[in-house]
């Protein structure tokens, strides 16, 4: 397993529903869309006053780290795990 | 009435969590390493632990036992909060939650009952939300006290859920080895072993005199143990005693032997105790450093105590480098710890003049920037080549608030 991504911003989208959490739908990486087909882990830290989300989400070829920085609300991938075999 | 205590124990813990993380893992052997390179087993899956993969083991041998181990390098922010939602969900049943270590805990409900029915259905109550949430699974023991319900979670594991009624407690105890109890370690028990004592029932019949000739107040605790008697109530965390230290050690990648490299992890551990100990605003009189050296099994340890209490990072340091100074340091460093103790909380006396005001506002100036973009974001010069900032280790003291709750990296 390698890590190959730390922290790159992407563009993605995302369903914010009252009550529920944040569910990402589709980002975009290397000018390819990656469409999410499972959340597997969700967590959160803080880096100093910003609150992080992290999402685990597989595309059916990989486990990518999706963090959602809630106070400059932007999404970046932070790692990358090609499927374990 | 008796007490009714829930112990709560996670199932291999950060495996699990990165078995859930990964769904690739489920199944399979996994070990988790820290990401330092003098790598142990930290934990390991239930499916590594049944080809002989034990906790501690260095890598090269649970490959031996394991040749397929999947080694996995943890992430303790996941396992930490993973952990503070947990104990979230178990104050919707209790107040009273003592977090015993990162995934332990356990829940007085005895005044909860009117609310759920029975500590039973809280227990899969509480089993079936984690799993549910987290994906992991959990041992839960319920009994009339802290020590029969721990002894009463690790009787089942995984998923277990075990009762220890009150009326069974005697002849559950009576051929119980005594090394099942929580408390009584493996050099305890070698000790009672020479004195012809293996089970329980063999500790509640031995002589009280005789035991605490030998173990002082200790032994007529043993006994009260052996017995399945304990009246220690759980403590939740805001109600538990004010810290009486502050510390940080790091084991270091390589050893070290130059005075230039030793300085500068000594002033890493001191922005990092001086840090955590000006955020809960408390500061100490005595400083503590500790040491291991490259044999292993040489520690040297020496404490001084200041005039005044400090919690300055450039106090604590100067502190430490002159204990360096006194001690027979004769082969390669491999850990350094500081700790500062004799604490006083909010007592900090603000500088009114000259070198220490600057040294203080400096330091508020740090404090206030890296409370904002993060810790160390801003730090001194001579640590910038620290490969590793912060702590990298889930201390057994971990706790989910408070000055325990320390940011682990």
């Amino acid at each position: 397993m390698s890590m190959v991504l730390r922290g790159k911003r992407v563009r993605l989208a995302a369903i914010f529903e009252p009550g529920r959490p944040i569910k990402p739908v589709w980002f975009e990486l290397n000018r390819r869309q990656h469409r999410v087909l499972q959340t597997t882990y969700q967590w959160q830290d803080r880096v100093g006053d910003a609150e992080l989300l992290h999402f685990t989400v597989s595309d059916g070829e990989a486990l990518f780290e999706l963090i959602y920085n809630l106070k400059e609300q932007h999404w970046s991938v932070h790692a990358q795990r090609p499927e374990t075999p | 009435m008796n007490r009714q205590i829930l112990h709560l124990d996670m199932n291999a813990y950060f495996a699990s969590v990165e078995q859930q993380n990964d769904p690739t893992l489920r199944g399979q052997p996994v070990g988790v390493i820290g990401s330092s390179g003098r790598t142990v087993v930290t934990t390991c899956s239930y499916e590594a632990r049944a080809r002989g993969v034990k906790t501690g083991m260095n890598v090269w041998q649970a490959k031996q036992c394991c040749p397929e181990l999947i080694l996995v390098v943890g992430d303790n922010r996941r396992y930490t909060d993973t952990s503070k939602r947990i104990v979230a969900m178990m104050r919707d049943y209790t107040p009273l939650v003592e977090v015993f270590s990162i995934d332990e805990a356990f829940l007085d409900v005895t005044s909860s009952l009117a609310l759920f029915g029975s500590a039973e259905r809280i227990a899969y109550l509480l089993k079936a939300r984690i799993r549910q949430q987290f994906g992991l699974t959990c041992s839960v023991g319920i009994a009339p006290n802290k020590l029969l319900a721990k002894l009463a979670s690790d009787m089942q594991k995984p998923d277990g859920l075990t009762i220890i009624h009150p009326e069974r407690v005697a002849s559950l105890l009576e051929t119980l080895p005594i090394d099942e109890l929580c408390g009584i370690g493996p050099r305890l028990t070698r000790q009672l072993n020479r004195l012809g004592i293996h089970s329980c029932g063999q500790l509640s019949r031995y002589p009280l005199k005789f035991l605490q000739k030998r173990y002082g107040i200790v032994g007529a605790k043993l006994q009260q143990m052996a017995r399945g008697i304990d009246a220690s109530p759980v403590v939740p965390v805001k109600e538990e005693a004010p810290v009486k230290s502050v510390g940080h050690s790091m084991t270091l990648r390589e050893d070290v032997s130059s005075r230039r490299d030793i300085e500068r992890f000594l002033l890493q551990l001191a922005e990092m105790v001086g840090r955590r100990a000006r955020r809960y605003g408390v500061s100490g009189r005595t400083v503590h450093l500790q040491l291991r050296l490259a044999d292993f099994d040489t520690n040297l340890g020496r404490q001084k105590t200041l005039p005044c209490p400090v919690n300055q990072s450039e106090d604590l340091y100067r502190a430490a480098l002159e204990i360096f100074d006194t001690l027979p340091v004769d082969q390669p460093i491999r850990l350094l710890g500081i700790c500062l103790s004799n604490l006083q909380h909010q007592a900090e006396q603000l500088p009114l003049f000259g070198p220490a005001q600057r040294q203080w506002r400096m330091t508020t100036a740090m404090d206030l920037v890296n409370n904002r973009f993060g810790d160390a974001t801003l730090n001194f010069a001579s640590v910038l080549n620290n490969r590793e900032k912060g702590s990298h280790v889930i201390s057994p003291a971990w706790r989910p608030e408070g000055v325990r709750c320390v940011d682990v990296r």
